[in-house]
């Protein structure tokens, strides 16, 4: 394909004595999805943290479409184009469903106090593409219907669809995934699937960590194997089931 | 449709609100109600400001007063030691107030939840200690007296009657104003800082600056109100800009309503009301008496008495209409 988005070189990241991600270096192809997974404790959710910006990087470097991110904060990743979801979702309870995905609009819109003070004309029409655009990310992961509820009183597999929507309204080029599958039945599994598909189809790159092997491997072009903070593998699905260290790091020895 | 209903909702708000603001005046032209409302009229523009700060961006400020005092004492020093034309005054106070918040505010807001309680509290004491104790600039405890009066061309706000409407023509717009923030981009911005820090900069909202931002706003209309206060008293001195005035705020903002920006109106009027015909009588004990209010409204009324009392209508209508259905 077109080469990697994101690169990491020798990114490490220490918790005083603890050593969270080792000296990693990944290459996310744009236009793939790429699964992350490992065992608990492996990193992933740190790695995650690291390109996002929410942690500075210990040492090591990130790049993202080619562009060094360093110290960056997390807000102006966003606006580069990284955008993500959250284990612990961390939807904005003080809002209707409808107003969590235009907040996710905000890189891509620029009035500030003032327009917003006087609703100057250029509020307006922002606001109405913000509307529009929001609809349509709502449209797309199919809660639609939803718009104006409260956030907060949807079940948990649409709370967790409509952080993806809030994610993808910043309109990303990196859309990261930290565990969409987690507390989902198996219907909705399918549904996060079939999403994941369409979001690729959207031309965005995504990484996800997921334990859900079956969602993993129906999906996942690309698999990068953490361990205790180490990148152990990385290959195709099948390649990376048949890694006799990440057998033994982590599906288990019955796998085989 | 939800939005419509809620547009409608302000309509009727602001309808009633004019219709109410025109006639009162009228009814007691003479009576002590016209200072009362002026009153009302320049707490709830503090209150507005302490609105957007803690009830939509989550942010807790006790120390208002030091920006409404500071808004009072520059255009009390300007108009009266340096002969400022009093809307000039007014302006410069808006914006040296403003500077000075958005100069303290990157330190101050590194801090969270309590901490930050306890930083502006800080600040509202020790800018309580300079009103005070800069006597050359402020006059000392005896203040500065002999402030000019606003006025427009050769028409001066002289008498209460006229500077009632002075006053809530400057309400008016500060409420107007922070209601069309709210229901904009920048208001969702606040609105996701106080929802998740962590995922309002994960879409690009630049959290430290909105805090800072949102905190300069409170400042200015603390500040617009303290002038306006100067040019109505006539004179500053230090006792209205004291932690108790920051206390107040929290309660009129609270018992309006946090997350309200008309509620203010009600939050001002009905602590305003309470303190001047009942709480008076308590002493030295008020503080205490704020302090109850403030605990029973937020276990009883937690989104304020203007939502509860609007939920109280909304519920009486529908069995209303359901017992209607039903006959």
């Amino acid at each position: 394909m077109s080469g990697p988005i994101l690169e990491t070189r020798g990114v490490t990241k220490a918790f005083g004595g603890l050593v969270a991600v080792d000296n990693v270096d990944v290459g996310i192809e744009a236009g793939r999805v790429t699964a992350v997974i490992g065992p608990n404790g492996a990193g992933k959710t740190t790695l995650f943290n690291l390109i996002t910006g929410v942690y500075p990087v210990s040492s090591g470097e990130i790049r993202f479409d080619g562009v060094p991110l360093d110290n960056m904060p997390p807000h102006k990743r966003a606006a580069l184009g990284i955008a993500r979801t959250f284990q612990n979702v961390l939807l904005f309870g003080n809002m209707t469903v409808l107003e969590n995905v235009m907040s996710g609009q905000h890189p891509r819109s620029r009035y500030g106090f003032l327009e917003a003070a006087l609703r100057l004309p250029k509020s307006r029409r922002e606001e109405e593409t913000i509307t529009l655009n929001a609809i349509k990310y709502l449209n797309l992961v199919g809660l639609g219907l939803y718009a104006q509820r409260d956030a907060l009183s949807l079940p948990l597999g649409q709370q967790k669809l409509l952080a993806i929507a809030r994610a993808l309204a910043t309109e990303p080029k990196l859309l990261l995934l930290d565990e969409p599958g987690a507390g989902l039945n198996r219907l909705e599994k399918q549904e996060l699937g079939d999403l994941i598909r369409r979001i690729r189809e959207m031309g965005i790159t995504t990484v996800l960590v997921e334990h859900d092997m079956d969602l993993v491997m129906g999906i996942a072009e690309w698999v990068i194997v953490l361990d205790s903070g180490r990148k152990i593998a990385e290959g195709t699905a099948s390649q990376v089931q048949r890694d006799k260290r990440v057998i033994a790091a982590y599906l288990g020895e019955e796998v085989e | 449709m939800l939005s419509r209903v809620r547009g409608k909702w302000s309509y009727l708000a602001i309808a009633a609100l004019l219709l109410f603001l025109v006639i009162i005046p009228f009814k007691w032209f003479l009576g002590q109600y016209t200072v009362i409302l002026i009153f009302i009229g320049i707490h709830t523009m503090v209150t507005v400001g302490l609105c957007l700060l803690m009830g939509y961006t989550g942010q807790i400020s006790l120390g208002q007063a030091a920006f409404y005092g500071l808004g009072a004492y520059f255009s009390a020093v300007l108009t009266k030691t340096h002969g400022f034309n009093p809307w000039l005054a007014m302006l410069v106070a808006a914006l040296a107030t403003g500077g000075f918040a958005y100069a303290i505010g990157f330190p101050i807001f590194r801090l969270r939840g309590n901490y930050l309680a306890l930083a502006t509290l800080g600040l509202g004491i020790i800018m309580a200690v300079l009103f005070r104790e800069l006597d050359q600039f402020t006059g000392g405890p005896t203040g500065i007296t002999g402030i000019p009066y606003l006025s427009i061309g050769g028409f001066t706000f002289d008498s209460p009657f006229r500077r009632y409407f002075l006053v809530w023509f400057f309400c008016l717009a500060v409420l107007l104003v922070s209601q069309n923030i709210v229901r904009s981009r920048t208001g969702r911005a606040l609105r996701a800082v106080h929802g998740s820090e962590s995922a309002a900069e994960s879409v690009g909202i630049n959290v430290a600056q909105f805090k800072v931002k949102v905190f300069v706003l409170s400042a200015v209309y603390a500040s617009l109100a303290g002038s306006l206060y100067a040019h109505h008293i006539t004179y500053v001195n230090p006792s209205p800009f004291g932690f108790l005035f920051s206390v107040m705020v929290v309660v009129m903002a609270v018992v309006g309503g946090l997350a309200s920006v008309w509620g203010a109106i009600f939050g001002a009027a009905t602590v305003r009301i309470l303190s001047d015909e009942i709480l008076l009588r308590f002493g030295e004990w008020d503080v205490i008496v704020y302090g109850l209010i403030l605990v029973l409204v937020m276990v009883f009324m937690p989104r304020g008495l203007f939502v509860a009392l609007k939920e109280a209508y909304e519920r009486w209508r529908l069995t209303h209409r359901q017992r209607g259905a039903e006959a």
